[in-house]
């Protein structure tokens, strides 16, 4: 076993560790669970650091017995069930690494903020040994080169995120009282409408194909037009719903709504990117015929979604509605990168993901920042929040001017090279696409610039007047600082993740032509 | 006038029967000559000691291929694989039968003739130790079980039906409380059992009518009712193949209400509820292993070659039970009958397998009914523990904050339902994983289809109760969680570790499936 | 005569006999079934069900069956039905048939579904036999009826049938747990015992009137009167409730004659 191996294996296996570690922590020392939660998740972090192998150089590493697309840097795998066509098959390479260096460390960071913040009434440490478990799945997904372990691990999320939204939401004293039940409920509905889906399109493949094995599919290797035509419909739905694209987002500003800042944070920076990933890495890369096929149909959806995500921001006067909403839109820019099939398009797919996950997992932070202090997330009652607390709305000025997509910043890359992508496409349609995307953009800006002129401008409301306002917490700028630092560095020097990401994006581009 | 002689038999390969026949006997013996206070006893470790050896003969048989008694038992690799599976799972329920630290006296009536209600009965279900018959029926059942998944032609497959089913109907009757819904649900079993064994009957005389002028294995061209005579005969009889449907579908009736398909499936819901938890348990585990053993053995050997007729009709019936099933069990508001109801749903995943006639449909099925057979019975055991002064509270409303009362279990229980529901690391991922696989291989992808959304529905009343069990407050009216007796404990630990085991590392099992998924011709 | 029989059915030709036969009973065999269902009364019921059982046996001798017909007619209906009928009156027949329908539409619905069950059977075996003969008889009861059962009984069938012990004794048991109310030593009263409590004070050592006893009537439809003409509930029967006698029914019945 190779060094690389074992830090995929460590990054994987110790949240889970970590978790159980922190279920069996007993309740009155629930700070020192919290505590061993965050330990662990920083040693994911840093095992998941470990896995970047330079010397594959940006080209990756390709074994020369071997022609496919996918050449994952490290690699692992064993048997596990044959007869299932299940394999425990991991591997990295450009596309994923970031999103896993992403996942560690939006994970490390939010298990830090529980330590610092008692979520209340229940007990942290489970919280803790939820966003592990959270966390799990999602690197499992990120990490699976196998279809069906892909599969259990997109799976695995479900549950504890249910739990977390269920379980810790709904601090909004206003919502009536079963709102984060239902707001769970949605999500659980609408998740496993799109793995019922993802398991009939997982079962067409892997019976037509008689493998599982993703590096040996992407390509769409041996798989008749009509196999590859239903996989993508199927696969491409699932994954929309987890996107989510336009229309199937209607889950997600519950979800986010009533979810715990933390949880808002895993959902929008880490699990959202499950979808967009497997779009990628599995519905294209298995069936690119299917993808060609479909490719006009996610484009339009794409813009469609961007545009309705603005306008419905426009009207938003809720402040974790509003960036909830603000998400349909960027996951809008994201698909649309997709759809173009193009190098660029994917490129800016990629760093489209990592940006909102860096971006939008601080906005949630804020906001949950400002709800604990004010207890109202209504933009009506949030005026001037400058004068009481010139800091914290510093941090939500840069952080919606880093979302709306100000060149230097991270948002900027992923929304102009998907704009870039459909224009290159050429033709009446991409054209248009790419038009009314731009316009989007500037909508973008419009429902941001809205966002602040009315919390942090303005004469200050009874409510901003009224509250202590408590400066902001050692722990707080803790959770924060990593992400500020990121959005401006990814904004900088966007080779951080299009370096990483240029030549398995090269190589799969070439597959799937 | 000819000479007749006995048929060689090969008792070796019928030993796993006779060892059980013998000891449901010797049983009855115990139970009239045993004084009472060793009875108990006496039985559970006969008992235990008959099915432990008839399991050993099982595994000493394994390579034994042949079929025996005149044609009438076929020892093949589903046989000996569905027996032991039989026998292993009628180990945990014997364990689960057997427990009488939970209540004083066990689960069981002390005398099941004592009028509901009466003085006597106030006294006996306070005080007296509960009837020991239940052994010698459970193993009678037993025998019929791996008779019923041996035989090899149908009249033998009926005489198996009702060896198993009617000391099935009697156990149901002897709840120790709640005694009048119990005997409602034995007699409702009766009725409806007799009715199905009834439509059995009569397709196995329209199938002989179809067989006639076949040659059949003793020589002449009278047909009959073995498989090999009926698989013939569907190849190349002349006989209207209506004969052949009508007996299909009359004899799918009588098996399908044994496995508790849907439309045949309404006694199942206030079965379960009825009988004694251990029983329900049994009849959920074991008699669904044989049901579909049996249902495999006609579908593949002797209507294998009408496939193409009976998977439309079948195929329907699968889809409309699996919806039935999970629909249904959004509804209730009991415990033992939501169970019930995903028992129904189940059979609908076990048919889609079923109906899957080639080797990997075979062997995923038999995986499927052991997976299922382990946490079926953990399930009920968990029920078995939970517990107020009026015995088990089974209304889901009293299981409301039982996570603050006794999180172990409440754990357990969830591990139990998420099994049910299907989520990875369970066996009920890889069981339901490897059936659908088989089905879409097959060809039936519109199954998988109708499969995956109905266990999405299924998901949500396994949910609910376990958002229940966590989410909510414990209130005056929540019940206590006993802790088992070493009997429960270990049922409970054997089913919970297979869930598990067979969820993380099921090739083993999915190998022995594989290599025993064939029948003898 | 059992060579006669089979003569009669074989070659697959139904003759005039036993068609005519046939058309006699079957009509009486539905009869007995329906009516069997249909009796308010357990006894009626059981005779019924004694009617169709004969016709059947008349049928299976008619198709070369003699050893089931007889089997059919004696053990069937002279012996079980018998012991049936025999329980009944022992027991004491009680026709307290629950008339409410606990599910709207339910006899209904049992009823079209029975009747479409039967006509779809019947259109489809009708069909699928029609011009087709019998065949095997020959062969089947060739060394004769009884030696042809015995055959195929213990040799093909010899586990089945050895099995079936397992239902017998299943049955037994079952009897028993269901039926067998065991007393305790101390429960059961010693003849001492049972002599003291009957003379004991206030209680009626003498038998009790039979129903009819002392009434106008001596049938067992009437209720128990005692000797000074009041109605009681101390009579052995408890079937019937007490009540007054309408005037028709009081009056004599010319058995006083």
């Amino acid at each position: 076993m190779t060094a690389g191996q074992v830090a995929l294996v460590a990054t994987l296996a110790l949240p889970a560790l970590g978790a159980a570690a922190v279920a069996l922590v007993p309740a009155r020392a629930d700070r020192a669970g919290r505590v061993l939660g965050t330990v662990f998740a920083a040693l994911a972090l840093v095992a998941s650091l470990l896995i970047y192998r330079p010397d594959g150089g940006w080209f990756g590493y390709a074994p020369a017995n071997r022609a496919s697309a996918v050449r994952p840097w490290h690699e692992l795998d064993l048997t596990w069930v044959p007869g299932l066509e299940l394999r425990f098959h991991l591997g990295v390479d450009g596309i994923s690494y970031p999103l896993v260096v992403l996942t560690t460390l939006l994970t490390l960071l939010c298990c830090a903020y529980t330590v610092g913040r008692s979520p209340g009434a229940r007990p942290g440490r489970t919280l803790v040994a939820l966003l592990l478990v959270i966390e799990v799945g999602v690197l499992g997904t990120f990490l699976a080169l196998d279809l069906v372990l892909f599969f259990l691990f997109f799976e695995v999320v479900l549950l504890p995120m249910y739990a977390v939204i269920a379980g810790w939401g709904g601090d909004d004293p206003r919502a009536e009282a079963g709102a984060h039940r239902a707001a769970a409920r949605k999500f659980v509905l609408y998740t496993l409408f799109g793995s019922v889906l993802m398991l009939v399109g997982v079962f067409t493949v892997v019976a037509a194909a008689g493998t599982a094995d993703i590096v040996a599919l992407t390509g769409g290797a041996g798989l008749s037009r009509p196999v590859q035509l239903a996989a993508f419909a199927l696969l491409a739905i699932a994954f929309a719903v987890k996107s989510p694209l336009w229309p199937l987002h209607t889950w997600l500003p519950d979800a986010h709504t009533q979810a715990p800042t933390v949880g808002s944070v895993m959902l929008a920076g880490v699990l959202l990117k499950m979808g967009t990933y497997g779009l990628i890495r599995v519905a294209v890369g298995v069936a690119p015929e299917g993808a060609r096929w479909a490719a006009p149909v996610l484009g339009v959806l794409a813009v469609a979604a961007i545009i309705v995500g603005a306008l419905v921001c426009l009207a938003q006067t809720e402040l974790k509605r509003l960036i909830a909403y603000s998400s349909v839109g960027h996951m809008g820019f994201v698909l649309l990168g997709v759809a173009t099939l193009t190098a660029t398009g994917l490129q800016a797919a990629l760093i489209g993901n990592i940006a909102h996950g860096v971006i939008t997992g601080l906005l949630f932070f804020l906001a949950g920042a400002i709800k604990d202090r004010f207890h109202t997330g209504a933009l009506d009652d949030l005026g001037g929040l400058r004068e009481r607390m010139p800091a914290l709305s510093g941090l939500l000025g840069y952080a919606a001017i880093a979302s709306l997509g100000l060149p230097g910043l991270a948002g900027f890359w992923g929304e102009a090279f998907a704009v870039v992508a459909a224009l290159r496409r050429g033709g009446p349609l991409w054209t248009t696409l790419a038009v009314i995307a731009a316009v989007g953009g500037a909508l973008t800006a419009a429902y941001f610039l809205r966002l602040l002129r009315r919390v942090t401008h303005g004469p200050a409301s009874p409510v901003v007047a009224g509250a202590g306002g408590a400066p902001i917490a050692g722990v707080e700028l803790a959770a924060w600082a990593p992400l500020v630092v990121l959005a401006l560095a990814v904004g900088l020097v966007p080779t951080l993740v299009l370096g990483l990401a240029q030549g398995p994006v090269g190589a799969l581009v070439e597959a799937v032509r | 006038m000819t000479e007749i002689g006995l048929p060689p038999i090969n008792y070796g390969a019928i030993t796993p029967m006779l060892i059980l026949f013998g000891a449901s006997c010797v049983g009855v013996f115990v139970e009239a000559f045993v004084p009472k206070a060793q009875r108990h006893l006496v039985q559970l470790v006969l008992s235990l000691g008959a099915i432990t050896a008839a399991l050993v003969t099982v595994v000493w048989q394994a390579d034994t291929r042949t079929v025996t008694a005149g044609g009438a038992i076929a020892i093949d690799g589903p046989t000996l694989f569905l027996q032991g599976a039989i026998l292993v799972l009628g180990v945990v329920s014997i364990l689960l039968i057997g427990e009488r630290s939970l209540e004083r006296g066990g689960p069981f009536v002390a005398q099941a003739a004592i009028v509901v209600g009466s003085d006597a009965d106030r006294n006996q279900t306070v005080r007296q130790p509960g009837a020991t018959d239940i052994y010698p029926l459970s193993l009678f059942a037993l025998t019929g079980m791996l008779l019923f998944v041996a035989a090899n032609d149908l009249l033998t497959m009926f005489i198996g039906l009702e060896v198993l089913s009617l000391p099935l109907y009697l156990m149901c009757a002897l709840a120790r409380r709640r005694r009048l819904l119990s005997q409602e649900a034995a007699l409702k079993y009766f009725m409806l059992g007799a009715y199905a064994s009834a439509f059995f009957l009569f397709g196995l005389a329209l199938v002989y009518g179809f067989t006639a002028g076949t040659p059949s294995g003793s020589g002449d061209n009278g047909g009959g009712v073995d498989f090999a005579t009926i698989a013939a005969a569907v190849r190349n009889s002349e006989v209207s193949p209506a004969l052949l449907y009508a007996g299909i579908a009359l004899i799918a009736v009588g098996l399908l209400f044994k496995a508790a398909a849907a439309p045949f499936h309404v006694w199942t819901p206030d079965v379960y509820q009825g009988a004694p938890t251990p029983v329900t348990g049994f009849m959920a585990a074991c008699t669904k292993v044989a049901a579909f053993g049996a249902l495999l053995r006609v579908l593949h050997v002797a209507f294998g070659g009408a496939s193409w007729a009976y998977t439309p009709v079948l195929g329907a019936v699968a889809a409309l039970t699996m919806l039935v099933g999970a629909v249904l069990a959004v509804t209730q508001t009991d415990i033992k009958r939501l169970l019930a109801y995903s028992s129904v749903a189940n059979a609908g995943y076990l048919l889609v397998g079923a109906l899957a006639v080639n080797k990997q449909g075979l062997a995923s099925t038999m995986f499927y009914l052991v997976a299922y057979g382990f946490t079926v019975l953990a399930g009920f055991a968990v029920v078995t523990l939970v517990r107020d002064a009026d015995g088990e509270a089974t209304h889901l409303s009293r299981w409301a904050g039982l996570g603050r009362r006794s999180p172990l279990f409440a754990g357990v229980f969830t591990f139990i339902l998420l099994a049910f529901a299907g989520i990875p690391v369970t066996s009920g991922f890889t069981s339901k994983f490897a059936v659908f696989g088989a089905a879409s291989g097959a060809g039936h992808t519109w199954l998988v289809v109708v499969g995956v959304l109905s266990s999405m529905i299924l998901a949500f009343p396994y949910l609910r109760v376990v958002v229940m069990m966590w989410l909510s407050e414990p209130g005056e009216s929540t019940p206590s969680v006993l802790v088992p007796g070493g009997l429960t404990a270990a049922a409970l630990t054997i089913g919970v570790a297979a869930t598990l085991v067979l969820g993380v590392a099921p090739e083993s099992l999915l190998d022995l499936t594989n290599r025993a998924a064939e029948f003898v011709p | 005569m059992t060579t006669a029989q089979t003569v009669l059915a074989a070659g697959g030709a139904v003759s005039t006999g036993e068609a005519v036969t046939f058309w006699i009973l079957a009509p009486l065999a539905l009869l007995g079934a329906i009516g069997m269902v249909w009796a308010r009364n357990a006894v009626h019921s059981a005779l019924w069900l004694v009617l169709t059982m004969l016709c059947l046996g008349v049928f299976y001798v008619l198709q070369a069956g003699p050893f089931i017909g007889m089997v059919q007619i004696i053990v069937y209906t002279g012996a079980i039905m018998m012991l049936f009928l025999f329980v009944l009156m022992l027991v004491g027949r009680d026709s307290s048939d629950s008339l409410i329908e606990t599910l709207r539409g339910q006899r209904v619905a049992a009823v079209a579904l029975g009747l479409g069950f039967a006509a779809l059977i019947g259109t489809g075996l009708f069909r699928a036999l029609e011009g087709t003969s019998a065949v095997g008889l020959d062969a089947a009861n060739a060394n004769g009826n009884v030696q042809g059962i015995a055959k195929l009984l213990f040799t093909k069938y010899v586990f089945a049938f050895e099995v079936t012990s397992a239902l017998l004794i299943t049955a037994a048991v079952g009897a028993m747990v269901l039926a067998h109310v065991e007393r305790r030593k101390g429960e059961r009263l010693s003849q001492v015992e049972q002599m003291k409590a009957r003379f004991a004070p206030g209680n009626y050592p003498g038998p009790k009137p039979g129903p009819g006893v002392f009434a106008t009537s001596s049938s067992v439809a009437t209720p128990g009167r005692l000797p000074d003409g009041t109605l009681t509930d101390g009579v052995h029967s408890q079937i019937l409730p007490t009540r007054e006698l309408t005037s028709s029914e009081a009056a004599p019945k010319g058995t006083e004659k």
